[in-house]
């Protein structure tokens, strides 16, 4: 495993009197995608914010490569970041907007020039030197904000929701061209968004984060297929969250029907929470399901029918290729691998996290 | 349609003619080789050529321009900083502060006038170059904020932490980003308080101390003289001068309309705020010249006089011989000289008042008596003028004739019939002369022409009398031409009317410019003025004040001073000296007092005659 670059220490931060951050510890990789993923208002940007020091936290302790750096200014740090509505500066050209970070450290012309030319091919702007940014598109001007923070050499570059204000196709198209910059210059991206495909996509790690408390770390996949709480479940991707009651180990009962599991250590008779995806659900005849259900609505999505099905007073997401009628009687069926348990939430926080979805 | 579109045009070159049809006159006037307003006789640069030659209006245009340039950029300054701290305020916070900003501009100069002026005396300040410009720095700063903080709202808070982020230090983001944002909004507001200060007036009147004159109050106080064409000129330089900042003004919120702007732009920028910082050192040096006026210094003297009441040269020529550095500045009438001494707001050591309101300040204490001893030349003074001045100077304890003169009837020969007397009020009531006829725009010369002609004495204070006075005038009103002060001169020069009541050393003159001219002291009576020098009570220089008046009554001083403003002097050497002799014993200038039946100096009524006075002028004039 790669050395540890920045640390957040026991991080608490408010803002009037709302507390944001309350004693977070994070740590991020050197060479790390790392996303802070989070509905707005989970304190994912005051990390950001934090580490890229436009905000202090009122205490605790940010290392950067074994360095406290809580009280560095920002323009004494070793990163940069890409501003959520790119900052570009409107009165100069693209060319002095890349060379602004390397004129203030006095680098000589032909760097500079040289450093330019690299960053637009990068970037695949090249020639737009002399263009203002009011004439160029939303994705461009998100990319000569990616180029002119690269220019610098950043150790880790901070981006704050860099795709959220570009549309769907541009916003794919540039999730790529992101990955293969990170690849290219080897650095340590920390990336905040609110959009989950975006996180799975391209993270190396994600944090999902409610409410100033982080709710899980991991891959994508651990994040998506163990989600560890119902708020990271429901987050990620869409999911039937149903209350039940654990048995004992690998087994289950749901709605007063026993499905089989392979979690075990939850105890005996102890009430959970229970994860199954949308896609996770086999629809099959109903004599063949564990329980049965009726269809009561049916959504062409592309790739696959969405279907919400009623089973005992729940209603069921359901993703298949294959579509059934409404009002047809159904059977659910679920691998007994496919089957998430989850502690019900201890603390008020958690409480209140699940509440506010 | 093309019917409406035609009016549509008509009112709008309507519109343009209504609003620029003055300044038009103006300017045209201005190269007017004629000193009349009412005929053309050819183009001529001369009034720009005398007005640039004219020390006292240029140095008016100095003060103008520094006080305009040191104010607008010590307010853009401060103005830019308020604004940066309002725009990081609270919202109510904020909605107040630009309320309470906005307050003074929208509040009447007259009321910031009077208001600074209070506060300055209350700090006990003297007014002088200093109070004007703190004056204008602080009706400019509003300005400058109406127009920066706008700006704040297309500011981007990220673009200045991408900067920090990029590795500028904070004073390096706000100048390289921030301040290329808010410039626009700075240099707007920067010329508009340039413009503010250049036009001010009213606040600087009230303001201004000894020897400070802007352009404004330099025109206001030369108006006394009556509108010299110098004045056009000038008028027409400032107004060409606020019309080419409007114009940088506009120019500068049109660029705001795009927000994209050429490097080339910005070195233009850099190099008017290089131009600008040079252009504020010099001022601060200037300044600390212009400022130097200090009533306490030993080797001065304050004297508040009558516009173009003293040669000039006669004040550098005491200075030469005494060492004494003479400040010297001018009033328009005794109404806007009395405050101004009794407020204390200015301090003067000499002042020369009229017979009446001489009167009014002995009553009020306010003079110092004359140490005669000090005064050997005033052997020079003809004892007659002095006996006259017992009037409203018993013992002639306080006072000093400076001029004197009668009010009488101006009639142009060529233009009334030969066969008519002209030396008697009545000619005045001649229906003949219908609108050909002037009179004086001032509530006692009116009623004093009304009262003599009854028989009257115009002191009187009997109220069937002075209602008898009123009926007369109110009779006389439709063949009055115009009541008018100043443009009695003007008009009679240029022919524009046949009779006119004016002072006998406008007189004087006015048949040097036009021989037509005669005047006449009616025998009915009339009013003889005296306008005196006295030492005012709180005076610091007592001792150079009488070397001054010492100086004045020397013969030639006397005769130097009656050729350059034609008024009649009291100083019986001086008049020796005149060379033309149909001047030295002239009439007008010299009348034989004994030959005059009811000649009376005003006496000095108190408020509720004024107002009573008043009145019966206000129902004339509305008549």
């Amino acid at each position: 495993m790669a050395e540890r670059l920045v640390e957040l220490q026991n991080i608490c931060k408010s803002f009037g009197n709302t507390q944001v951050l309350d004693d977070l510890n994070l740590y991020i990789r050197e060479n790390e995608f790392l996303t802070l993923l989070g509905p707005s208002g989970c304190g994912k940007t005051t990390i950001l914010r934090i580490l890229g020091g436009f905000e202090s936290p009122d205490s605790g302790h940010v290392m950067f490569h074994n360095k406290d750096i809580t009280n560095l200014p920002p323009h004494s740090r070793e990163l940069n970041t890409v501003f959520q509505k790119y900052a570009l500066f409107p009165h100069m050209t693209i060319a002095e907007n890349i060379a602004f970070g390397l004129k203030i450290k006095k680098k000589s012309e032909s760097y500079i020039k040289d450093k330019i030319s690299y960053a637009l091919k990068l970037v695949n702007l090249d020639g737009f030197e002399n263009r203002y940014p009011d004439s160029l598109s939303g994705g461009q001007q998100q990319r000569i904000a990616i180029a002119r923070a690269i220019v610098n050499e950043p150790k880790m570059l901070l981006l704050d929701e860099p795709l959220g204000a570009l549309d769907l196709k541009l916003r794919q198209d540039m999730q790529y061209e992101l990955i293969r910059l990170k690849n290219e210059l080897g650095i340590t991206f920390l990336y905040v968004t609110h959009d989950q495909e975006e996180a799975l996509t391209m993270s190396d790690t994600i944090v999902v984060m409610n409410q100033g408390y982080i709710q899980q770390i991991g891959t994508p996949k651990d994040i998506y297929d163990e989600p560890q709480n119902a708020f990271v479940a429901d987050f990620i991707g869409d999911s039937n969250i149903i209350p039940g009651i654990m048995i004992h180990d690998k087994l289950v009962k749901i709605l007063d029907a026993n499905f089989d599991c392979v979690d075990t250590g939850f105890g005996e008779n102890k009430p959970v929470d229970v994860v199954i995806r949308p896609e996770d659900v086999d629809l099959v005849e109903p004599e063949k399901g564990i329980i049965t259900g009726t269809v009561t609505d049916v959504l062409f999505k592309g790739v696959h029918y969405e279907m919400c099905v009623m089973a005992r007073d729940f209603e069921w997401i359901v993703q298949s290729t294959d579509s059934f009628p409404v009002d047809s009687k159904v059977g659910i069926w679920v691998d007994p691998f496919n089957i998430q348990i989850m502690h019900k939430p201890e603390s008020e926080d958690e409480k209140a996290a699940v509440i506010d979805l | 349609m093309k019917k409406s579109a035609w009016a549509g045009k008509l009112y709008l070159i309507l519109v343009l003619i209504f609003l620029y049809a003055p300044i038009f006159t103006l300017i045209v006037l201005s190269f007017n080789d004629s000193k009349s307003r009412s005929h053309w006789d050819g183009f001529t640069l001369d009034w720009y050529i005398s007005l640039f030659s004219n020390e006292y209006i240029m140095n008016a245009f100095w003060n103008t321009i520094l006080i305009a340039l040191v104010s607008s950029i010590v307010a853009t300054l401060v103005g830019t900083a308020a604004s940066i701290g309002m725009y990081r305020m609270k919202l109510p916070m904020k909605r107040l502060m630009m309320g309470v900003t906005n307050i003074p501009m929208l509040n009447a100069d007259i009321v910031t006038g009077i208001s600074l002026m209070l506060l300055f005396i209350a700090c006990r300040m003297t007014m002088g170059f200093a109070s004007v410009l703190i004056a204008h720095i602080t009706f400019n700063i509003p300005y400058v904020i109406i127009s920066v903080l706008p700006r704040f709202a297309s500011l981007d808070k990220s673009q200045f932490e991408a900067a920090l982020d990029l590795g500028a230090t904070p004073v390096v983001a706000f100048r390289k980003i921030v301040l290329p944002d808010l410039m626009p909004g700075i240099i707007a507001g920067f010329l508009m308080s340039f413009t503010m200060s250049l036009d001010d007036f009213i606040i600087t009147h009230f303001t201004k101390g000894p020897g400070v004159d802007t352009l404004s109050t330099k025109i206001y106080a030369e108006l006394k003289k009556g509108i010299n064409p110098e004045i056009y000129a000038l008028s027409t330089i400032l107004f060409a001068f606020v019309l080419l900042m409007l114009f940088l003004i506009n120019m500068k919120n049109s660029d705001r309309t795009s927000r994209r702007r050429g490097p080339k732009n910005w070195a233009f920028l850099r190099k008017a705020t290089a131009g600008i910082s040079i252009g504020l050192f010099l001022c601060l040096s200037l300044t600390s010249c212009a400022s130097s006026y200090d009533y306490d210094d030993e080797n001065t003297l304050f004297v508040y006089n009558w516009g173009e009441y003293l040669d000039p040269t006669i004040i550098e020529d005491f200075t030469e011989e005494t060492g004494i550095e003479v400040i010297y500045d001018e009033y328009e009438t005794n109404e806007v000289m009395y405050p101004k001494i009794i407020s204390g707001a200015a301090q003067y050591d000499l002042v020369c008042p009229s017979d009446y309101m001489i009167e009014k300040m002995i009553s009020e204490d306010l003079l110092l008596p004359l140490d005669k001893s000090k005064l050997p030349n005033l052997k020079n003074i003809d004892p007659a003028y002095l006996k006259m001045s017992e009037s409203f100077d018993p013992g002639n304890k306080y006072s000093l004739p400076h001029t004197f003169g009668t009010v009488g009837i101006l009639y142009n020969k060529s233009m009334v019939d030969p066969e008519d007397s002209f030396d008697t009020w009545s000619i005045l009531w001649d229906e003949k002369y219908k609108d050909d006829i002037l009179m004086q725009d001032s509530v006692r010369d009116a009623m004093m022409v009304a009262l003599k002609l009854l028989g009257y004495s115009m002191n009187t204070t009997d109220p069937n009398e002075l209602r008898e006075a009123q009926q007369l005038l109110m009779k006389q009103k439709p063949l009055v031409q115009a009541y008018v002060v100043d443009q009695v001169r003007d008009k009679m020069i240029g022919n524009e009317a046949a009779i006119g009541v004016i002072y006998s050393g406008e007189a004087i003159y006015t048949q040097e410019e036009n021989p037509d001219l005669e005047y006449v002291i009616p025998k009915e009576g009339t009013n003889f003025w005296l306008d005196s020098w006295v030492i005012l009570k709180g005076t610091k220089h007592e001792e150079n004040a009488h070397k001054f008046l010492n100086f004045l009554m020397e013969p030639e001083m006397g005769w130097r001073n009656f050729d350059y403003i034609t008024y009649s002097t009291p100083n019986i050497g001086g008049r020796a000296l005149i060379e033309e002799e149909e001047i030295r014993n002239s009439e007008i200038a010299f009348p034989h007092l004994e030959d005059y039946y009811g000649l009376e100096t005003y006496s000095y009524m108190g408020d509720d005659y004024e107002r009573q006075m008043n009145r019966l002028w206000r129902e004339v004039k509305s008549f």
